[in-house]
């Protein structure tokens, strides 16, 4: 299936969606956040069975979490499997909440564990979410960008300053 | 009549049976275990976050420690993403130095698997074997790069330095030596009966269920399916050489380690096949200044196919002179976390380490 076909039915089927397709075959889909799983099951009937990874970046200055869904293809057709589909969503960084994608993907539990940990966000409907590499409780989240790690190390470990600041 | 109780039992990361640092705490009843939960994080380093500190050069050195075992494609699918992001080409010759330099740290890395591997099942024999050739694979790396491990050989544009003279000549040396014992390594190890009594049937995981858990690599291999990232999105060299991708059907332990043997034996024809076509030329497209190198505001998920299945990045640029986030996609990730969870419910105490050193988990990759 072509990326035009795809982008002409979910087109159709979902409203509020901005669809883009760079030149090596790469789809780009952002949508909002009520609208995920229903986009990722109707990409996984299509093929794209295979989430590789899910992220999330935080865009302080616009004040939002991006969570971003990489999907690929398990399928061996020579068009199809070099197509990823990149699925992104906003939300608010102040109260971020987000539906997990669990009842479609069976391995998203642990990124979104991952993503719960190191960005606080929620995910509804994963009931696992507790901590996976960390030991201490944090004020911030550690990967949120506002978390300045030398800053943490200078508060945790007393004032050893690093060599470029002693020469001061 | 005795009431039959659960025992919580801690498995790593101080274990004979555990390879890294890893743990996993078990609930057996009896010698059967009825919930595993996998505990990651002894090797939390935080790369990902240092990473937003750096610029895109400086990364490198970071980069290469997520995965100790085999660094060179951590390497590559980092300077991959860096390449696509600022739009650069790599020579023709810098792409056959790239993939014959993975290929051979790919053979290193099954090597060490195999260590592991037999190591655990009591073979002492074939394991050393097995260390000492990933070791004079480790020697071909110091000449070519300066550093025995860690290469940081791989940079955007190409590669750091051309072969030295002579340098094709021990490459197909050693190769010759390391498979001059194959023979040997089949009788002492893959032939015997012992290996096929303790990992036949072990760990065994169907196609549907390893689609469904997201398994790639070895794992997803040895179901049936021939899905090779160096096959599907060819990268670097990967189209201009003929392969075979080693499938089995079984889906367990004994299939999966058969195919670390197959995937040796194949690269090791590939790199004979490069090293005869390499062409002349540059090894490395000159890139700007690092200190003053911006790379417009965009994002990119880049994948290869490392020696444990695929390799992913996710980068994200805003404009600046650094990274603004990066996130791998590794495979043990989910072989070592979703998918080990999975296998272990119902197992015996005693395949614990057969199951999880089969899947090829290697502990610092899900950490990061």
């Amino acid at each position: 299936m072509s990326t035009n076909k795809l982008q002409e039915e979910i087109g159709s089927l979902f409203k509020d969606i901005t669809f883009k397709v760079s030149k090596n075959n790469k789809i780009f889909i952002i949508a909002q956040k009520e609208q995920i799983l229903d986009i990722l099951s109707f990409i996984k009937d299509k093929g794209f069975d295979h989430l590789a990874l899910i992220s999330c970046v935080d865009w302080i200055k616009k004040n939002q979490f991006e969570i971003v869904y990489i999907l690929t293809s398990y399928l061996l057709e020579d068009e199809k499997s070099r197509i990823h589909v990149i699925l992104k969503t906003r939300i608010s960084r102040e109260k971020p909440e987000i539906m997990s994608a669990l009842p479609v993907f069976e391995n998203a539990e642990f990124y979104e564990r991952e993503i719960h940990e190191l960005f606080g966000v929620n995910f509804d409907g994963n009931n696992r979410l507790i901590p996976l590499f960390l030991e201490r409780e944090y004020k911030i989240a550690p990967f949120r960008k506002d978390f300045d790690t030398r800053e943490y190390v200078k508060n945790l470990y007393g004032s050893i300053l690093p060599v470029e600041d002693k020469n001061k | 009549m005795i009431e039959e109780r659960e025992l919580e039992l801690f498995y790593g990361p101080q274990h004979l049976g555990m390879v890294g640092n890893f743990s996993i705490t078990l609930k057996v009843e009896g010698d059967t275990i009825v919930e595993a939960i996998a505990n990651p994080g002894y090797l939390h380093r935080g790369f990902e976050k240092l990473m937003e500190y750096r610029n895109w050069i400086q990364n490198f050195p970071l980069v290469c420690r997520i995965n100790v075992i085999e660094p060179d494609s951590m390497e590559m699918v980092y300077a991959m993403a860096v390449e696509k992001l600022a739009g650069i080409e790599v020579p023709e010759r810098g792409n056959y130095i790239r993939t014959i330099f993975l290929e051979l740290s790919r053979i290193a890395s099954h090597l060490f698997g195999a260590w592991a591997y037999v190591n655990m099942l009591g073979f002492d024999t074939a394991a050393q074997w097995a260390m000492y050739h990933r070791d004079l694979i480790l020697d071909l790396f110091e000449e070519l790069t300066g550093g025995r491990v860690y290469h940081i050989y791989i940079q955007p544009g190409g590669v750091r330095r051309d072969f030295p003279k002579g340098f094709k000549d021990k490459i197909v040396k050693t190769l010759h030596s390391i498979g001059g014992c194959i023979p040997d390594y089949d009788a002492t190890f893959f032939n015997n009966s012992l290996f096929y009594k303790r990992a036949n049937g072990i760990g065994k995981i169907n196609l549907e269920t390893a689609k469904k858990l997201g398994a790639v690599g070895q794992v997803l291999r040895a179901t049936g399916m021939e899905y090779d990232i160096r096959k599907i999105e060819p990268y670097a060299a990967y189209d201009k050489v003929d392969f075979n991708v080693p499938t089995r059907k079984k889906g367990d332990a004994y299939s999966r380690i058969w195919i670390v043997r197959d995937e040796m034996i194949e690269s090791v024809h590939m790199i004979f096949k490069l090293l005869e076509q390499m062409p002349k030329g540059d090894v490395w497209n000159r890139t700007p200044n690092p200190f003053k190198w911006q790379i417009p505001e965009r994002d990119v998920y880049v994948r290869v196919e490392s020696s444990r299945g695929e390799l992913g990045v996710y980068l994200v640029s805003n404009g600046e002179n650094k990274p603004y986030r990066v996130h791998f996609r590794t495979p043990s990730y989910t072989h070592g976390l979703v998918i080990l969870e999975k296998l272990l419910k119902g197992a015996n105490i005693s395949d614990v380490g057969n199951i999880m050193i089969s899947l090829y988990v290697i502990a610092p990759e899900i950490d990061r």
